[in-house]
């Protein structure tokens, strides 16, 4: 990320006209600023209305910031008595961390074996792995449900997790880093005297950060954000995620905007902050790990 | 000898790929492979309220859903909607990338703005776009800058014509998506060797639209196709912006209903009709997979040219 | 705090395939009593779900545990119906036919003995199939359409009594932003439904189980309602829906069709500048119409406990007759579903509501059983391109008859 990356218009500049590429390069940023502000509107309107008493939102005079700014929405929203929101917040991390940190475990070791150990079906068991991508979720899910409901799981944090762990996309994207994967590196351990499995552990995955940085951030935004399963499999309202209580305020008869607009501004906050801290190992991740093919 | 050592390896070697393999392949089987099979068998069955029918009926849920003409249009919608989704998102995401790329100052900045909404949910935007930008009533972000333009307030989500809903829903997506599909070009222009922009320097390409034609463009290929197929294969399988914008507790309106729309009223409503909602299922399956497959024989993915 | 060993359990070892007690919502609670599930669809109104957990904590025979449940109820109920990890009681919008014939739901019929007469005879009806009941009403519903007083007067609107005045009215009182008429989000088609049908003297489904819209009126009567979305005097794009009455007390709208659980918050939001109407009527057949329904207290036939589960449905939904009143009327507003009870409350006596209880004697009608979920889909869509794409109404009532006499078919085929 070094500067200088994208050297295309650094060479040519020098004969070309000077003006005009100030000129374009003015543009450019006008532009991105623009596009910046227009990305970031969303996340004005969730501080504005959380914010806000309900009047200022429904006037029909446009107000840039609540004249008062009304704290109290988010005391209202946590001891609001039909919504466990505190709850719901433990829960949603808990199924997030778990989901996340089980995914890589299972998806990082299935894509090294496919990327790795010769195997004479190896071909076919990726091709079943694949194959799972086309078909929408949302079309085995009675299927699913009524399986999950017969091993006894529903409202249980198991049946939240477990059937979620078996991420095709994450295996996938392992694989094609693996494949990748310097071999010197793995041959030396082999003549240290390390078996496969020693060598996974001390060579490759140490090896292989920021690719578990990206895959994970990715499952876990998909876990916290995820609503069909946890909807129908959590049905005590012990099991509720964030996005199951988020849901109450949309499907209640009368809707309070303030609250509703402050509960979504919570349920997002977590996420943009792990977001923030991990973007740099993110978009390394997606640099190294060949999702993008 | 030689060849009695190459099979202990070999079974050494097939011990060891199970160990790594083994429990994600026991639990995709589980999980996926026994619901689509069962999802499979239900399409033959009249399965209403049920999921173990006793009523064989053969093709006749196959016939029916590929006759209904509500499913017939949700398979155009679909192809409507990837029309505007797929060309815009490719087209933003890397235009950000390539804005972005080549910012000296404050690059972090502004990946991060644009990568940001990723860590949205689809419930959480919906309910910015139905409630506040695009609500059909005055105080809508959207309404209020028409009105700063005196213009009447429109009814985003309703309005059939024109059908301004196509706005809204495409626009959640491409908020949602295009930052991440922006880090992935971001990614491939970084792999782009510098040498070869010094070269098309020296043959005197000019920087700017002809450098991107011919340089930088087919060098992204890998990742075009990549992202082409990952935004097809999404398009498809969309649901939950639909969803949030546009049902109600009575229902669902007639028009911008794409195929997961259709089977989740056909089947997980209380219309549970899960036979016809498998056949339907399996259709939509098969088309998916035909579209993939033949976008990745024509693109060749996987190939790499570095 | 369990949840964090059942995290151990499931994280940590990450397939957890053969595991301890799950956790169903309905273990040994350690007494003998036995432990029953009662879910319940989220109540929009404050108070209503402290109340049924009241009621729940007063019956001494069993352990109630109530499940509140946000989101999509029928879907959720249904695919809960298809396994043992269901509840044991659950309140629906139905049951539906499918529900009765496939089994899923007990035969109540034993319950109602010596009270069946005291039900409203409109809403018990849809609950019974083969001369079974397979659920109980528990509170009746319905809806009508709102007015703003003084709107009307300003602009010299009498309040409409047949659907030509409904529309004119609806034209005369959009100025600008205010519009004439809130019939939802939708412009109408969810939440009118049959009633325009019924309004013009027809029905969804005959009592000889025939389609009840195969008649010209059909088309006419609905082609009407185009002329209001045409006329651009509907309200569309509220943030709330019409089962909210905010965009009539915000202003947005002169007219709004809502639900009588809409009337405290108009009353006390809008004092005395507010009417009531049903649905007005249209054609020399006509008679204005207002839906009413109910839900009803069912039994999933894959409890474990039914026969405590209906010995609960009895005690709270028969017998208590102090909790009936006190969830019908003491949260939202609802008409009790047993005719005494509605006769005493002295809340419907007076004012608004006691014309509101009027409307539902005179003019109510209820969906029938035979209205399956795959007709009113085809009627819905039907109506909605009617209405807001001035599709030609005879052709679409066509298709909608010829998809719902199918229905009827399938529903006649092993009855």
């Amino acid at each position: 990320m070094t500067g200088g990356m994208t050297g295309g218009t650094g060479g040519g500049a020098r004969r070309t006209d000077d003006a005009l590429v100030r000129a374009g390069r003015a543009l450019r940023l006008v532009l991105l600023i623009a596009l910046a502000v227009l990305f970031l509107v969303p996340f004005y309107l969730l501080v504005r209305n959380g914010l806000a008493a309900e009047e200022d939102i429904t006037s029909p005079e446009w107000t840039f910031f609540p004249s008062e700014v009304h704290w109290s929405n988010v005391r209202e929203l946590f001891t609001d008595p039909d919504v466990p929101m505190a709850h719901a917040l433990l829960n949603s991390s808990l199924i997030a961390v778990a989901t996340t940190l089980g995914t890589l475990l299972l998806a990082s070791l299935a894509g090294y074996g496919l990327a790795r150990i010769p195997y004479r079906h190896a071909d076919a068991v990726l091709y079943a792995v694949l194959g799972t991508l086309l078909v929408p979720a949302a079309v085995t899910f009675v299927p699913s449900f009524v399986l999950v409901s017969s091993l006894g799981w529903v409202s249980s944090l198991r049946g939240l997790i477990v059937p979620t762990l078996f991420s095709a996309f994450a295996c996938f994207v392992f694989r094609q880093y693996f494949l990748g994967f310097p071999r010197e590196l793995e041959d030396a351990a082999q003549v240290d005297g390390l078996g496969p499995w020693r060598t996974y552990w001390l060579v490759v995955v140490p090896n292989s950060r920021p690719v578990f940085a990206a895959v994970g951030t990715i499952v876990f935004i998909g876990a916290w954000n995820s609503f069909l399963w946890p909807l129908v499999i959590g049905q005590d309202r012990d099991a509720w995620t964030v996005q199951v209580a988020l849901s109450t305020f949309t499907t209640a008869q009368s809707v309070k905007l303030h609250e509703l607009f402050v509960a979504a501004a919570v349920s997002v906050l977590p996420l943009l902050v792990v977001f923030l801290v991990l973007q740099r190992y993110i978009v390394a991740g997606v640099e190294r790990s060949g999702i993008d093919g | 000898m030689a060849a009695a050592y190459g099979a202990a390896r070999r079974r050494r070697q097939a011990l060891w790929f199970w160990v790594f393999t083994g429990p994600f392949v026991l639990g995709l089987a589980l999980f996926t492979y026994v619901p689509l099979a069962w999802s499979v068998w239900l399409g033959f069955f009249d399965a209403h309220n049920t999921v173990s029918p006793t009523d064989f009926t053969g093709l006749d849920n196959y016939r029916e859903v590929l006759g209904d003409p509500a499913f017939r249009s949700a398979l155009g919608t679909f192809v409507l909607f990837t029309a505007f989704i797929v060309p815009a998102t490719y087209v933003l995401s890397l235009g950000l990338a390539l804005a972005v790329g080549r910012l000296r100052a404050a690059q972090a900045f502004f990946r991060s703005v644009f990568f940001l909404p990723t860590a949205c949910s689809y419930v959480v935007a919906a309910l910015v776009w139905k409630l506040s930008v695009f609500n059909g009533v005055r105080f809508g972000l959207a309404n209020t800058v028409l009105g700063w333009f005196g213009a009447e307030p429109v009814a985003w989500l309703s309005a059939t014509d024109p059908p301004w809903y196509w706005l809204v829903v495409v626009t959640v997506r491409l908020w949602l998506q295009a930052g991440f599909y922006m880090v992935l070009f971001l990614a491939g222009l970084q792999r782009i060797p510098p040498q070869l922009y010094e070269a098309a320097a020296v043959d005197g390409a000019r920087p700017g639209w002809q450098t991107f034609r011919h340089i930088t463009f087919p060098a992204l290929r890998a990742t075009s196709v990549a992202v082409v197929l990952l935004l097809v294969i999404n398009a498809f399988q969309a649901f939950d912006e639909f969803y949030n914008l546009l049902s109600d507790a009575r229902g669902y309106p007639p028009y911008a209903r794409p195929p997961l729309v259709y089977l989740y009223y056909t089947a997980l409503g209380q219309g549970q009709n899960l036979g016809l909602g498998s056949a339907g299922a399996v259709v939509l399956a098969l088309v998916i997979a035909v579209v993939s497959v033949v976008q990745v024989r024509w693109f060749g993915l996987g190939r790499r040219e570095a | 705090m369990p949840i964090s060993r059942r995290l151990l359990l499931a994280g940590g070892a990450g397939i957890a395939l053969t595991g301890c007690g799950s956790n169903t919502g309905r273990g040994g609670e350690g007494s003998g009593r036995p432990r029953l599930s009662h879910w319940y669809h989220q109540y929009g109104e404050a108070g209503t779900r402290q109340a049924v957990g009241r009621y729940a904590a007063a019956y001494d025979k069993a352990g109630v545990r109530v499940e509140w449940r946000p989101g999509n109820y029928d879907q959720q109920t249904a695919a809960a119906l298809l396994t043992d990890s269901g509840p044991d009681v659950f309140e629906v919008n139905g049951p539906t036919l499918d529900q009765i014939r496939g089994g899923q739901v007990v035969d109540l019929t034993g319950l109602l003995e010596g009270v069946k007469g005291d039900f409203n005879r409109a809403v018990l009806a849809p609950k019974t199939w083969d001369g079974r009941v397979w659920g109980i009403p528990q509170a009746i519903d319905t809806q009508l359409l709102y007015y703003r007083r003084s709107l009307l007067e300003k602009a010299g609107v009498r309040p409409p009594r047949t659907l030509d005045e409904l529309v004119d009215a609806a034209g005369r009182l959009t100025a600008g932003p205010v519009k004439g008429l809130f019939l939802g989000n939708d412009g109408g088609a969810g939440v009118l439904g049959g009633t325009p049908l019924y309004a013009a003297g027809l029905s969804l489904v005959t009592d000889d189980g025939k389609p009840g819209f195969d008649d010209p009126t059909a088309a006419r009567t609905l082609g009407k309602l185009h002329r209001l979305y045409a006329g651009k005097s509907l309200l569309l794009g509220a943030p709330a829906d019409w089962s909210d009455p905010a965009a009539l007390i915000q202003g947005l709208t002169a007219m709004q069709w809502s639900g009588l659980w809409a009337l405290p918050q108009v009353k006390k939001a809008l004092g005395d500048d507010f009417g009531v109407l049903p649905f007005p009527s249209d054609g020399p057949a006509g008679k204005p119409a207002v839906p009413v329904g109910a839900y009803a207290a069912a039994v999933s036939a894959r409890s474990g406990r039914r026969e405590e589960a209906k010995a609960y449905v009895k005690w709270l939904w028969v017998e208590r007759t102090d909790h009936q009143e006190d969830f019908a009327l003491s949260y939202g507003f609802h008409i009790p579903a047993r005719t005494s009870l509605a006769a005493k409350a002295a809340k419907l006596k007076e004012g608004a509501a006691a014309e509101i209880v009027g409307f539902t004697n005179d003019y109510g009608y209820a969906q029938p059983l035979l209205w399956t979920v795959a007709a009113q889909t085809a009627y819905q869509d039907a109506l909605s391109r009617i209405i807001k794409e001035g599709a030609d109404p005879e052709r679409e009532v066509k298709a909608a008859v010829r998809r719902t006499a199918e229905e009827l078919r399938r529903a006649g085929k092993k009855s």
